[in-house]
């Protein structure tokens, strides 16, 4: 539906540009990586990369991901004279260097930066200066036209998007970067993707919405992506079937939605029509938050026993009130319980009729600016207490672009930089921050104050130093 | 205190030395209650309680640099 909707205003004459789209990520995360989230595919590039094809526009494309030195990303570098990439806050470090030495083997060649951190920190890309061109904003509808004719835009253009994801294209999952190594392509499942613990292989990941309209101080993306319209339901549930019937079958489903549970008459329409017309109701993982749950909870319960949301992914942040107030959270600890009961009470029923229980996922924040060592044991109580849960733990990061970020940023808090952008989940980010205390925390030192009020079957310690992972 | 009965707002406060102070709450006197959480004695203290504004979400951009 894209092809021919831009109409690139001047063609290029003659030979056609040598067009670099990179993928960006750590060196070797497509050869041997060390955790299944390293291995997730871009959409943004997916997307953009099938716009600009179905426009006649070709890019060739590899990942950093799939090299295992800066050396082999150079030697494949040459010869190109377009460099693209979609910049993210973790990624930027690789993004930087990567045009430092795409400049090193093409002098002449021009490099195109878009993607989130051009959108939420606009002077860090400004003060590279191998980067000519930087996008802010959704780049659907000015994609082609950029890099057919790149001279024709100044430094920063602010980015066009569609209205509608409707207005999107399927995208070409074949111009995703491939395995690198036999070892993981044998589990890959290319293009789709692997499993991550979340729901049998072959995964299929998708989009249904587009930004989260909350505004929690950690994140924040509504700030800068305008709302947009929703993936029809119908649309959504053909993507599936013709990727279960070309590359699967699919045995299970990533709904990548910053936010999947909100718009009710959409998810009313998700809950009458997945298990009807998809080619199998196969089980997903899809965000939710507690307030969410608890405003429409026979909504919730509707979607978790009828459409086999088997992994409900709730970022709880926090067991405590005060640091969800400091986070912005807009959700309480009462939320929270209220949402850890009802998924508690569905899987038992479930489980009593020999079904498979839902599980929570769920981010879990520590090191949070103002927090006291209670307000730490609250959220590893409430760890605790939740009966089914896969949780992801991380040390409280001040991203640039989200509001706290920029306040911590601004009184000179932070220990990240343009450098260490990474989302290594145990670094220390924030300075004044005991952080020994909550690594002995997570190792079960102070597990006597956790477990306080609790059922003794709910004592039983789990190794959450494990449960750190990357965000 | 969910989202649906009691929304947040963003304020940016004034501050002595000629920076702002980005908080947020269902108030202004909340937003500085919160703030105070994390802030010393001697930060909050640089904030000029009755001098703020209140800002949309998508105007934050704007005062990043003014930030203190």
């Amino acid at each position: 539906m894209f092809k021919n909707l831009f109409n690139p205003k001047v063609k290029p004459e003659g030979k056609e540009p040598r067009r670099l789209w990179l993928d960006l990520g750590d060196l070797g995360d497509l050869v041997n990586p060390a955790g299944p989230h390293e291995q997730w595919q871009d959409h943004g590039m997916g997307l953009l990369r099938t716009i600009l094809h179905q426009n006649g526009v070709m890019t060739d494309m590899f990942s950093t991901r799939q090299c295992t030195s800066w050396e082999e990303v150079e030697k494949r570098m040459k010869g190109y004279d377009m460099l693209i990439m979609n910049v993210r806050s973790y990624t930027f470090p690789v993004a930087y260097r990567s045009a430092q030495i795409f400049k090193k083997v093409n002098p002449k060649g021009i490099v195109l930066t878009g993607g989130m951190h051009a959108t939420v920190a606009l002077d860090e890309m400004l003060a590279v200066p191998e980067f000519d061109k930087i996008c802010q904003g959704p780049g659907e509808n000015v994609i082609v036209n950029l890099v057919s004719n790149p001279d024709a835009f100044p430094r920063v253009i602010l980015g066009v998007g569609v209205k509608s994801m409707a207005d999107w294209p399927m995208v070409d999952r074949t111009l995703w970067p491939e395995p690198a190594s036999k070892k993981l392509a044998a589990k890959f499942n290319w293009p789709l993707e692997p499993e991550c613990g979340w729901g049998p292989p072959p995964v299929a990941t998708i989009l249904t919405s587009r930004v989260c309209p909350w505004q929690c101080a950690f994140c924040n993306e509504n700030s800068y992506i305008p709302n947009m319209g929703r993936r029809p339901v119908d649309m959504v549930i053909e993507e599936l079937n013709y990727l279960d019937e070309t590359f699967g079958p699919i045995g299970s489903v990533v709904i990548h939605d910053s936010m999947f549970f909100q718009n009710p008459s959409w998810l009313e329409e998700w809950v009458d029509k997945y298990p009807k017309y998809a080619n199998k109701t196969w089980p997903y993982w899809a965000a939710a938050r507690a307030d969410t749950v608890r405003q429409w909870p026979d909504l919730f319960e509707a979607i978790v026993r009828k459409t086999n949301w088997s992994t409900v992914s709730i970022g709880f942040e926090s067991g405590s009130d005060r640091v969800l107030k400091i986070l912005n959270k807009e959700c309480t600890e009462e939320d929270n319980y209220f949402a850890i009961d009802l998924l508690t009470r569905i899987g038992d029923e479930m489980e009593a009729k020999g079904q498979k229980p839902p599980v929570f996922w769920s981010n879990i924040m520590l090191g949070i600016p103002g927090e006291t060592r209670e307000d730490a044991f609250k959220t590893m109580r409430m760890l605790k207490y939740t009966k089914r849960i896969m949780p992801s733990i991380s040390f409280y990061a001040p991203y640039p672009g989200s509001v706290l970020g920029h306040q911590i940023i601004a009184e000179g808090k932070s220990l990240m930089s343009k450098e260490n952008y990474h989302r290594y989940p145990d670094d220390e980010k924030v300075k004044g921050i005991d952080y020994q205390f909550y690594r002995d925390l997570l190792s079960g030192k102070y597990d006597d104050e956790v477990s306080r009020g609790l059922a003794s079957i709910r004592q039983q310690r789990v190794d959450f130093w494990d449960a750190l992972a990357k965000a | 205190m969910s989202s649906f009965s009691n929304p947040h707002y963003m304020y940016l406060f004034d501050m002595k030395n000629g920076k702002k102070k980005l908080a947020y709450g269902q108030s202004p006197e909340d937003a500085l209650e919160i703030l105070s959480y994390r802030l010393t004695e001697e930060e909050m203290a640089q904030i000029i309680a009755d001098k703020y504004i209140k800002v949309n979400q998508r105007q934050l951009q704007a005062y990043v640099n003014e930030l203190g």
